[in-house]
């Protein structure tokens, strides 16, 4: 009896969690050190005001337009991509999926001279563009352009992820149950790998938000919240950065807890 | 025929999967398709529903050749080993999916749902979700959902499989009236040749990628076609014989000189043939009429409760498998094995029959 009852306790209290509770705690504490630090010396800067002076107020205007376009864009072909990727098998698919993780490797900046050579003002892609009025660099387009490209691997790998732990014989009974492959892929597997799909455009978004290095090399202007960033520090110092960070901090949780919330994703494991 | 199955070959890579299948179904059948794990039946009902194109060979559906056809053109309902349900969908919806996709009314839709989800009696699991049944409730509603379209074709590929005994043995029974009450044509899929006997009109048994024998469970039980027929439906216990006389046909095993009645092939004197036994049509004890004896001693006896396994190994070397339901002799006891000279089944080395 004591010996179950015991056991039961200890259920209760999970001490087998204990240890990796503890690992993951030192973590979190090295997460929020610099956040602790970095908001303290607050009080000590005039936050509103700065951030309602033009650049900060464009900047913020020009993050909240590309980011969700970068997502978007990234989301419209990720999906599909990584659909197919979960799905099939074929020649070069190795390839295809090193050239995913690609830009989660190369270092932001390098990625944004890699673009430049590609859709630079320059090249015939780029002046081709520019001539019908569509510039490929220092524009929201450029914006736009370095933000995909560093951020879309999230979603494509989140979603695949997804749809590779859908059992396939649930589409195939989707399909003898008259239903084609498009009707198959709305009505079966988006909303099962939903959650993989949300989890990934939240990856996207946020990693889109925060995009510096490849957003500074293609479109140094107009600015983005964490290019205006940089052009505060050289000016004024960490207390010059505060403003704007902390406008960043809000609007990307903002996005990211609405999106769990449409989502409805579990933030505990359900039982 | 509703279904029809002409030489259907498939190979994955290098692997051949199927080799030249053919069968049929007739309109209202109820067909088992049995044969151990790995031996092409899965790669069978995914070629008949659709999705495989098989790399040769025809798939008719009532008379139509539907082989080029994607699986939402063919009216073929199919249910897995392991739940299909949709879990963001309720038991309802699930059963409703496959009349969504054509142009039915919403309200008689749901007189369809309901008079389904009554055939599999859980009407009142309707606003369930799959994840909120049973094993076998789960069962039921994937049935209900392949049957509310009304296909041609139900290709049920080891339902049960995943179940435990006494579910299975339950949910078996309500296949067959299930099967009874809609009159639906029906693919049974199955390594278990227990269910399939017991289930089918008919048997279409496969072995390697191939049909090793189609026929009606009975006959082939006691007239298999092949030794692979033999020992997969139901136990066989085998032995050597040479042929003695070529026409009439003449055997000798042992020292007994046994004349067969039914023969199909004259071989030589001289050549080697097995005979396959089932082991339930020996006894221990003196022939009686009809019967010769072969004499050996007991080598292992095994209590399987209802009955005992007794193995004899003859003079002659062969292991014989006897079914006993008195006392079983002792190991290593001298004794002698009755054998029904009507039961045996004689094969030639390529695994033709040639008598009995």
């Amino acid at each position: 009896m004591s010996l179950a009852r015991g056991w039961i306790g200890g259920q209760h209290r999970r001490p087998e969690l204990l240890v990796p509770a503890l690992l993951g705690g030192l973590l979190l504490l090295y997460f929020a050190l610099p956040f602790v630090t970095f908001l303290a010396r607050v009080g000590s800067t005039p936050i509103l005001e700065q951030l309602s002076t033009p650049g900060a107020q464009g900047a913020i205007r020009h993050s909240l337009v590309t980011a969700p376009v970068s997502t978007a864009i990234a989301t419209g072909f990720g999906v599909p991509l990584a659909y197919v990727l979960a799905r099939r098998s074929f020649p070069g698919k190795r390839l295809v999926e090193a050239l995913v993780v690609l830009p989660l490797v190369v270092p932001p900046v390098v990625g944004g001279a890699m673009l430049l050579t590609a859709v630079g003002r320059f090249t015939p892609l780029g002046s081709a563009a520019a001539a019908v009025g569509l510039p490929l660099t220092g524009s929201l387009i450029g914006v736009v352009l370095a933000q995909t490209f560093v951020a879309a691997p999230f979603v494509i790998i989140t979603a695949r992820a997804g749809f590779g732990a859908i059992d396939e014989r649930l589409e195939q009974a989707s399909r003898s149950l008259g239903y084609g492959p498009l009707s198959t892929f709305r009505n079966v597997s988006l909303p099962l790998a939903r959650g993989s799909i949300i989890a990934g455009i939240i990856l996207t978004f946020a990693r889109a938000m925060g995009e510096f290095g490849a957003t500074m090399m293609v479109a140094y202007n107009p600015r983005t919240i964490p290019t205006q960033i940089w052009v505060n520090f050289i000016g004024g110092g960490i207390d010059a950065i505060l403003p704007l960070a902390l406008a960043l901090f809000g609007l990307t949780l903002l996005v990211v807890a609405a999106l769990q919330r449409v989502g409805r994703l579990p933030t505990v494991v359900e039982r | 025929m509703t279904l029809d199955v002409e030489s259907l070959s498939h190979q994955y890579g290098t692997e051949r999967a199927l080799n030249d299948v053919s069968f049929g179904l007739e309109s209202g059948e109820l067909v088992a398709l049995v044969g151990p794990s790995g031996c092409g039946k899965t790669t069978l009902v995914q070629a008949i529903a659709g999705h495989i194109s098989p790399t040769s060979g025809r798939v008719r559906l009532r008379g139509e050749d539907v082989t080029d056809q994607p699986p939402e053109a063919r009216r073929v309902g199919l249910v897995f080993q392991q739940s299909t349900l949709y879990p963001h969908m309720t038991v309802g919806e699930n059963v409703a999916y496959g009349l969504t996709a054509g142009d039915i009314d919403p309200d008689e839709r749901e007189a369809i749902v309901a008079e389904y989800l009554d055939l599999v009696d859980l009407a009142d699991q309707r606003e369930a979700y799959p994840g909120e049944l049973s094993g076998g409730q789960g069962r039921r509603v994937e049935l209900a959902r392949a049957l509310a379209p009304q296909p041609d074709v139900l290709l049920l590929d080891e339902p049960l499989s995943a179940l435990d005994r006494s579910l299975r043995l339950g949910l078996r029974e309500e296949i067959a009236r299930i099967q009874r009450e809609t009159g639906v044509t029906t693919l049974f899929v199955t390594h278990d040749q227990e269910e399939a006997m017991s289930l089918a009109d008919r048997l279409v048994v496969m072995n390697e990628g191939s049909v090793a024998a189609v026929g009606q469970p009975r006959e082939l039980y006691e007239s298999p076609p092949t030794p692979f027929v033999a020992s997969f439906l139901g136990r066989s216990t085998g032995l050597t014989a040479t042929v003695v006389d070529s026409d009439p046909l003449r055997i000798v095993i042992g020292e007994h000189e046994i004349p067969i009645q039914d023969t199909l092939q004259t071989p030589p004197a001289g050549t080697t043939l097995r005979g396959h036994l089932r082991p339930q049509s020996l006894s221990i004890g003196s022939p009686r009429e009809g019967e010769f004896g072969l004499s050996g001693t007991v080598r292992r006896v095994r209590d399987l409760g209802r009955r005992y396994d007794v193995t004899v190994r003859t003079e002659t070397g062969t292991e014989l498998l006897v079914e006993q339901h008195a006392r079983p002799p002792a190991v290593d006891e001298s004794v002698t094995v009755a054998v029904p000279k009507s039961a045996l089944q004689l094969f030639d080395q390529t695994d033709d029959t040639v008598g009995r």
